[in-house]
């Protein structure tokens, strides 16, 4: 997975409830169709919240990692 | 031995790793809620919170009166049950680390605190105190407040949707500290049962009050920090993207509490009067804005505040100091000095069993809820007062 390479990376780290899916869902709109979003997040709620809007949108959760200090999640808009 | 293990492993990660669902969460708390307040005293937030403010403005010279202490008051030993309780949540799940925002989260932290602080005083209550609490106990003060609410929250919205297509976007950082989250989790188990533990065995005739208080507060904590039932979403999200589920979550909690805490009052466990504000109308319907715009701002009101608090978001911590400090000085001032209450210039002690009967109050409330619940969910459909993304 660390292959893919996003063509938008956007860094939510440190912000909490409503910010990172705010930001993450104005990120999303801009990308064309089929490109891979990015995002570096430390709130725990993101991790549900964005689950359910790539499952209610029809966006593909790639991948959802736990890295040091942040969780890296990859997102392909459909 | 390899049976157990798999069992435990499994156990720990479906229900004490993984995240509850809101009816799960809100059920809980409905149940926490009753037992508290049959125990000991209704549940609240923002009178703890104001406790701990009020001794900084006693040790600045500004309040007199030495306050109650932080570990004998109710109000902050419930605060301190459930902000243990939401700690030992986030820990045990490993969801606990310092996370530093960027600069205009902090402003926004502070502006949302003091706005909290101010409606919080006005409404004598946050979304626990000035509208879960005196709802489930039957004030008619919860109806104006939570207008208020809902119409300070869509000014929130409207200012956070300004705010991202204007201001910079900018990530800030975490203290990552998930070895010790374990450790630190039972550390705080072990703090909550030998506090019990001494309250209980204490001479003071408040100590087993004080303890099983602690207890069902710490239940609530972790119940509300597992399931992320937050307030705050539920009138925010409905305007912001439509999502209702929070909403429905709470409407069921505040439903379940009612009925439990309409038996307490009718069985006179507890007093009727029992946190019926005196804010109907205007303290409720003022307070309520202001609130709900502070609230929006800072993500948190007391209890979402508290239990981010205990997961380590820094912005939140900052809105808790700044409500706690606002709250106490303006409350001393509407208290003491410029006596408002005295006044009742922002309103009556409305207990609604008292004009139509428990069985009235009961139907009325419900419909109130059924009213809200047809709205979040219509309006989930149809989008019609969603102006966000």
């Amino acid at each position: 997975m660390a292959e893919i390479k996003a063509d938008e990376v956007l860094d939510v780290k440190g912000l909490s409830c409503p910010m990172p899916m705010l930001k993450i869902k104005k990120a999303l709109e801009k990308l064309a169709s089929g490109k891979i979003l990015e995002v570096w997040g430390t709130d725990p709620g993101t991790k549900n919240e964005l689950k359910k809007y790539c499952e209610k949108e029809g966006h593909e959760l790639l991948l959802v990692s736990d890295e040091s200090g942040y969780t890296r999640f990859l997102i392909k808009k459909k | 031995m390899g049976y157990f293990k798999d069992t435990f492993s499994e156990f720990y990660s479906s229900v004490i790793k993984s995240n509850w669902s809101p009816i799960t969460g809100g059920i809980l708390i409905a149940l926490f809620a009753i037992l508290l307040e049959m125990w000991g005293r209704p549940w609240g937030i923002i009178a703890g919170i104001r406790n701990w403010g009020e001794w900084f403005w006693y040790w600045v010279g500004v309040i007199d009166e030495e306050p109650i202490h932080p570990l004998w008051s109710s109000a902050s030993v419930i605060n301190i049950g459930f902000l243990l309780g939401a700690f030992i949540s986030a820990n045990l799940a490993y969801e606990f680390g310092i996370r530093i925002p960027p600069f205009l989260e902090i402003i926004k932290g502070i502006i949302g605190g003091i706005l909290m602080g101010i409606g919080g005083a006005l409404a004598r209550g946050c979304n626990i105190g000035g509208f879960y609490t005196p709802f489930t106990n039957l004030s008619a003060s919860a109806i104006p407040m939570m207008i208020g609410l809902m119409i300070g929250a869509l000014v929130g919205v409207k200012y956070l949707l300004w705010e991202i297509e204007h201001l910079p976007s900018k990530g800030g950082t975490e203290i990552s500290l998930k070895k010790l989250n374990p450790i630190l989790g039972i550390i705080a188990l072990i703090v909550l049962i030998w506090g019990g533990y001494a309250y209980f065995h204490s001479e003071d005739e408040m100590g087993a009050l004080l303890g099983g208080s602690m207890f069902f507060a710490a239940g609530i904590g972790y119940a509300m920090h597992r399931s992320r039932i937050c307030f705050v979403a539920a009138f925010r999200e409905p305007f912001l993207s439509g999502e209702a589920t929070l909403a429905r979550a709470i409407i069921l909690s505040m439903f379940l509490a009612m009925i439990g805490i309409l038996f307490i009052k009718l069985l006179e466990i507890m007093p009727p009067m029992v946190y019926v504000p005196q804010t109907f109308i205007l303290g409720a319907l003022i307070g309520g804005f202001i609130f709900g715009i502070g609230m929006v701002i800072a993500g948190g009101c007391g209890s979402g505040s508290l239990f981010r608090v205990a997961e380590g978001q820094v912005k939140l911590i900052i809105a808790v100091i700044f409500f706690a400090l606002t709250n106490a000085l303006v409350r001393y001032y509407m208290d003491y000095v410029w006596k408002i209450w005295d006044k009742g210039i922002l309103g009556k002690k409305v207990f609604l069993p008292d004009y139509l009967g428990y069985s009235g109050a009961f139907i009325l409330l419900s419909l109130v809820l059924l009213l809200w619940y047809i709205f979040v969910t219509w309006n989930e459909k149809s989008e019609k007062f969603v102006i966000g993304i």
